[in-house]
């Protein structure tokens, strides 16, 4: 009997990914989430907030073998900036903690996104996962760069625990409903007159399979997880028949601000990859994870506007 | 260039541009062969001076050479996820286009339609329109890459006239570092027509990947323009990216400094940075060919250099880091002569290894003098630089 402790089973993410889990009799899940979950599972859920003191000494109490990690998306358009933040930080630090305490914890994998590397126009433009993260522009990177620090002080306290960091591209499909899966369809786009810049993606459906083949292949370290592909921005939109409106500056931080009244909210993070960029490397993922995505870059555009045929629809 | 290391396919390109009859059948160490005999002969026989042919004798043998790469039996065999069939015609010996994956578009610079013009720029355009092809990692474009290829292609042999030296000093395949002088320009045509040079003279068209400084990065359009036709970064990590994949990078280490000094200075070589293409190289066991280019510093001349307007240039756009800009006479490039010349590759001495700052310095500055001594010969036997 396997147990496994999934934090942030209120997303989409998390859902699936319990739902898989659960089809392995030999598996008992801990869903953890102070949400209502998006997708329904049997397993029970724990009803925390990470931040809560209580965190910590539920999860030594329930001796799990295997954490993962999964609230780490942006919540700050649910709960407020800081409020987002104080959970994030506080909350790695409570799970951590019950890991550097806990015997039985034999892995911990994290879903960590790319844009910790910080993006800006000093980049390497291929990004490694030995590069120098960067948590000085936006919140949500800071967030991340806190929580892979905390992550390498546990690993060298505990080496004979796992801990796997999958570093994902942006997120976009049918199901995402992030930042930029909102701004990428929107009708109409704003752009920075006179940037495009090189993005890689990756399918819902590939997050949900990558951490449960992590979760069968223990291997520490960082890997960078994007569908195969890279392609501009422009040509992105373009995919998925999106008008891009480039605008100067200062126009497309108002076009922005007023979105953000509305329906579109655009962190620090989805601002800085829609003005400058950011490519990784994944041949780690590829070659030492042993992971390879079902959709290429082009699929997962076409699947997240819902433009792809059924035939290659098979995820 | 040891030819023993090289594809089949390579040779084939080779046998192919020196006219070997009976190539297709012949295996790997007969082609070697006769591509050396053929060496052997010309070497042989060349001893008359044959006039330089002018630019439409240049371009035909440019088109027949890059129409040797493509099949057009064959169609490319890509179709997208909405069905929309490919049609441009396929790489020789493979079942893709140039823009499908029928060549490594990092490396090769194949036209898609196998020849440059303006009646292949509606199928270029098309596939742009769709997104069909990916772009390389650091964001070479090769439909956009082509499509400047020919535009520039007008600069290069009709304007510049470009004469080119050397051109077999490049390997045909496998990394190396092409270390060149930097003109005076508004404009760095400089980077251009180096990497023109190796596209149109070379057998097999290889790109040049030519390093851009982060103001590149800051600056609007030019930020995604220079990526798309094949420029990259200029920051160790991507200099290493290249290399590591035996990739040709060319990078100008006079840097910024080259566009500050006065038309009184032009030819003379300034201090090469801080000699980091050395390291790069030792550490990639990538061979140094350095390049010595006349032409670039008479394009612009500059009247004076001054700190006073970098500094208000730096009020309208915070972005800009230079201390000092340069005055140019004129906004059009004068229609100068261009040499380029490619010396002997220097083997890197450690391979793997950095070598010691002493040595580098010394590396570094008799590279320097090497390409200073080659300005000055080429100077000299140009004549007329109009």
């Amino acid at each position: 009997m396997q147990r496994i402790l999934v934090t942030g089973a209120a997303t989409w993410t998390g859902g699936q990914l319990i739902r898989r889990l659960e089809r392995d009799p030999e598996i008992e899940v801990l869903a953890v989430d102070e949400f209502e979950p998006r997708v329904e599972f049997d397993s029970e859920l724990f009803d925390f907030e990470l931040d809560n003191p209580d965190f910590a000494h539920f999860i030594l109490d329930a001796q799990p073998d295997a954490v993962a990690h999964l609230q780490t998306a942006d919540r700050s358009a649910l709960l407020g900036g800081r409020r987002a933040h104080d959970e994030a930080v506080v909350g790695a630090q409570a799970l951590f903690g019950a890991v550097h305490r806990s015997d039985c914890i034999k892995q911990v994998i994290v879903k960590s996104d790319i844009c910790v590397y910080g993006m800006g126009p000093r980049n390497p433009s291929v990004l490694f996962e030995d590069a120098d993260l960067d948590g000085t522009r936006g919140r949500y990177a800071k967030d991340l760069k806190a929580l892979e620090d905390y992550i390498a002080t546990a690993a060298r306290a505990r080496p004979d625990t796992t801990f796997t960091v999958l570093r994902f591209a942006p997120i976009f499909g049918a199901e995402v409903n992030n930042p930029l899966s909102r701004y990428l369809r929107l009708p109409l786009v704003p752009t920075r007159l006179g940037y495009d810049p090189r993005m890689q993606l990756i399918s819902e459906t590939d997050v949900v399979r990558a951490i449960d083949h992590a979760l069968i292949n223990p291997l520490s370290g960082a890997f960078n997880v994007a569908a195969p592909g890279h392609l501009y921005l422009s040509r992105i939109l373009r995919l998925g028949h999106r008008i891009a409106q480039p605008l100067p500056r200062r126009a497309y931080d108002v076009a922005v601000k007023g979105m953000s009244r509305s329906s579109l909210y655009m962190p620090t993070h989805v601002k800085r990859l829609v003005h400058h960029g950011l490519v990784t490397d994944t041949h780690r993922m590829r070659d030492v994870l042993g992971f390879e995505p079902h959709r290429n870059l082009r699929q997962t555009i076409l699947a997240g506007y819902g433009l792809l045929p059924d035939r290659s629809a098979s995820a | 260039m040891n030819l023993h290391s090289l594809t089949k396919t390579q040779l084939l390109a080779i046998a192919r541009a020196a006219d070997i009859p009976g190539r297709s059948r012949m295996t790997k160490a007969e082609l070697i062969e006769a591509i050396e005999h053929t060496a052997d002969a010309k070497r042989t026989g060349g001893t008359r001076q044959e006039p330089p042919p002018g630019p439409a004798a240049r371009r035909e043998a440019l088109a027949a050479r890059l129409d040797s790469f493509i099949n057009h039996n064959k169609t490319c065999n890509w179709r997208s996820v909405e069905g929309h069939p490919c049609g441009l015609p396929a790489v020789i010996d493979q079942d893709r286009c140039a823009l499908h994956g029928g060549v490594d578009i990092a490396d090769v610079a194949i036209p898609a339609a196998g020849r440059l013009g303006f009646d292949t720029w509606p199928s270029l355009l098309r596939h742009i329109w769709l997104a069909s092809y990916d772009i390389d990692p650091i964001g070479l474009d090769p439909a956009i890459a082509e499509m400047f290829w020919h535009v520039a292609n007008y600069l290069y042999y009709e304007y510049f006239r470009v004469e080119v030296e050397g051109i077999e000093n490049i390997p045909l395949g496998g990394p190396a570092l092409l270390t060149a002088n930097h003109g005076g320009a508004a404009l760095p045509y400089d980077a251009v027509m180096l990497t023109l040079s190796i596209m149109n003279e070379m057998p097999i068209p290889r790109r040049a990947r030519v390093t851009g400084t982060e103001i590149f990065n800051a600056t609007p359009t030019v930020s995604h323009f220079y990526r798309k036709i094949g420029g990259v970064y200029a920051s160790r990590a991507d200099t290493a990216y290249l290399l590591e994949r035996g990739h040709l990078v060319g990078v100008f280490p006079e840097g910024v400094h080259a566009f500050q000094k006065p038309f009184s200075q032009a030819y003379q070589v300034q201090r090469f940075g801080r000699g980091g293409f050395v390291t790069m190289a030792e550490r990639h066991g990538a061979p140094i060919i350095p390049v010595a280019i006349v032409g670039s510093d008479e394009v612009h001349p500059a009247l004076f250099s001054s700190q006073i307007l970098a500094r208000l240039a730096r009020m309208l756009w915070p972005a800009q880091r230079v201390d000092e800009v340069a005055v140019y006479l004129n906004l059009i490039p004068l229609p100068i002569r261009w040499r380029i010349r490619f010396l002997e590759p220097i083997a890197p001495s450690h391979v793997g290894t950095d070598p010691d700052p002493l040595e580098m310095l010394e590396r570094t500055e008799s590279i320097r003098m090497l390409i200073q001594a080659n300005l000055t010969d080429m100077l000299q036997r140009r004549g007329s630089a109009i």
